[in-house]
């Protein structure tokens, strides 16, 4: 099923770190009209990121001065990102490729192209959580293919089977109990008979 | 619309409690997209013109906007339009989609059913309003029987016509714009026929742009289409009246009065109330002057919206008759506040982007 995309960004808390300039006074305008809760700082604290849904910030001054939490964050964690981009220097945009910038808004600000960076990184960052949370369940059963390795060969050895009969036994009874086979052959293990 | 803006002109230059004199320069660019640029180009940059009036599609509102902006003009866009959109260089006299798609589904939903047939002319005003509307059927569990898109000035309707009447929608919803409309009006009207349906009643096509300006050009076909406009020229009200009697008095040839000609005529009323106000024609102070601007228009009572430039109007929906005017079925009891971006009118569940980890398998 074709999932509907998010488009409405009416109640989410945005945090705006740019100086106190025209642009920083068209971007907070046009984020009311979107239906936005805005705080706009020039420089901002750890605590501030944690507490909001969405920020903005300035990709050409005080980038680096901002504080790492982000950084820090796992994919999980972190809010969408959007750059405002004023000057295009690659030293500059490596800064924000780092920093996974999700979209960004070319000044001078205006209410256009507003709406589609909000979209766009709300929406690119919903897919980027989601495949974040399919990476962490494939590495977790990717480290648990090698204690099934040695439960199968435990089962075989023990019992007398096959490959694929050992295995079975292993399936039926992660089945059974509805447990991942890891967890199954874990205990078998440490159990001391598979 | 130029009608429109004319009537206005010359009530305000009679009027002697008026301050504004307004000298109108005119420039036809034919409906092309690219004359438009050019036009904007020359009233902003020769003529040194700040107010202009103007643009009935989108994309040349699109177009022009960056002009409008590096020279500090204003444009006053008197047409109802898709929305997503606001700027500081653009006074939207018409209505946005909060105004116009939204009560109409609200009036399909109650009095037709939520079996839909969608078909458009194939650019962002139909894309746009067909979300729209797919979206609210599906939140109650309604259908779009089928979709489909024609090149604009298309006029080939017949076999989509025999589908639509094999299909029996509760409902037809058209996006089809100018002569693309006239022919689907009257081909479907014609299957229907030809299979023993009452059209308007058992299968009604409703729309958020056909106006009195179009009926004569759909012929005999031209009654019992449901429109959704904050202006139908049936309204009865003292200010109606008069601004009918002048335009039948002046217009009467381009036939009645209808939503674009009366959006204009309001446009231009708020421009020369915001130059009385700010003392000054210059771009801001005008642009600042108009914000919470009211005007007794045709229509009703019309007021500038301070933060997005569009108008709080009434929203209305008129079935059109054989003598080339609406019935008005429905008005809202009271203007209903700009909203284009949907960001207060849906009723959709609001992102929660922190902490929704958990997903319905399916």
């Amino acid at each position: 099923m074709k999932r509907s995309i998010i488009q409405n960004f009416r109640g989410l808390h945005g945090l705006v770190v740019h100086p106190d300039d025209a642009n920083r006074h068209a971007l907070v305008s046009t984020l009311g009209k979107l239906g936005l809760t805005v705080t706009a700082k020039c420089a901002a604290d750890p605590s501030e990121l944690r507490n909001c849904d969405l920020m903005f910030i300035d990709a050409d001054e005080g980038m680096e001065a901002m504080p790492e939490a982000q950084g820090h964050m796992t994919a999980l964690e972190s809010v969408p990102c959007i750059a405002l981009i004023g000057n295009e220097a690659p030293s500059r945009l490596a800064r924000v490729v780092r920093r996974g910038c999700a979209s960004h808004i070319l000044k001078p600000i205006r209410n256009s192209g507003v709406y589609a960076a909000v979209l766009l990184a709300v929406n690119g960052h919903e897919l980027r959580q989601e495949n974040a949370r399919e990476i962490e369940v494939l590495r977790k059963r990717l480290s648990g293919r090698r204690v099934v390795t040695q439960a199968v060969v435990a089962i075989m050895k023990l019992h007398g089977l096959d490959q694929d009969a050992a295995y079975e036994l292993l399936r039926a009874d992660a089945m059974n109990r509805r447990l991942p086979i890891d967890q199954i052959a874990r205990e078998r293990m440490f159990a001391g008979s598979p | 619309m130029r009608a429109g803006a004319e009537l206005a002109i010359s009530e305000i230059n009679e009027d002697p409690c008026s301050l504004a004199k307004l000298v109108p320069v005119v420039i036809d660019p034919g409906g092309i997209t690219a004359s438009y640029v050019t036009a904007a180009q020359k009233l902003l940059c020769e003529k040194k013109i700040t107010h202009i009036f103007g643009c009935y599609t989108s994309s040349s509102r699109k177009e022009v906007l960056p002009f409008f902006e590096k020279h500090d003009g204003l444009l006053w866009y008197p047409s109802h339009y898709e929305g997503f959109e606001t700027s500081e260089n653009i006074v939207y006299t018409g209505a946005a989609p909060n105004q116009h798609i939204l009560p109409l589904s609200k009036h399909l939903l109650e009095h037709h059913g939520n079996r839909g047939w969608f078909v458009g002319s194939n650019y962002v005003w139909a894309w746009e309003n067909n979300r729209i509307l797919r979206e609210r059927l599906m939140e109650v569990g309604g259908v779009v029987v089928g979709e489909r898109y024609f090149p604009v000035g298309e006029t080939d309707m017949m076999a989509l016509a025999q589908q639509i009447v094999s299909d029996r929608p509760d409902f037809v919803f058209t996006t089809l714009i100018g002569k693309s409309g006239y022919a689907f009006f009257r081909a479907l009207r014609e299957a229907a026929n030809a299979a023993g349906i009452d059209q308007p009643n058992d299968m009604p096509v409703a729309s958020c742009s056909l106006s009195e300006a179009e009926l004569p050009a759909i012929g005999s076909a031209a009654s019992g289409h449901l429109s959704s406009s904050v202006y139908f020229s049936t309204i009865n009200s003292p200010e109606n009246n008069q601004f009918v009697s002048e335009w039948n008095r002046r217009f009467g040839d381009l036939g009645h009065a209808c939503a674009d000609a009366e959006a204009t005529y309001n446009a231009v009323h708020l421009l020369s109330q915001a130059v009385t106000k700010a003392g000054s024609e210059g771009f801001t102070a005008v642009r600042d002057a108009v914000k919470s601007a009211q005007f007794n228009a045709p229509q009703g009572l019309v007021t500038v919206n301070p933060d997005n430039l569009h108008c709080a109007m009434r929203s209305r929906i008129g079935r059109s008759k054989s003598d080339g005017t609406f019935e008005i079925l429905h008005s809202e009891a009271q203007p209903v506040q700009p909203d284009p971006y949907l960001v207060w009118s849906n009723s959709a569940k609001q992102p929660e982007l922190r902490g929704n980890h958990l997903r319905v398998v399916r």
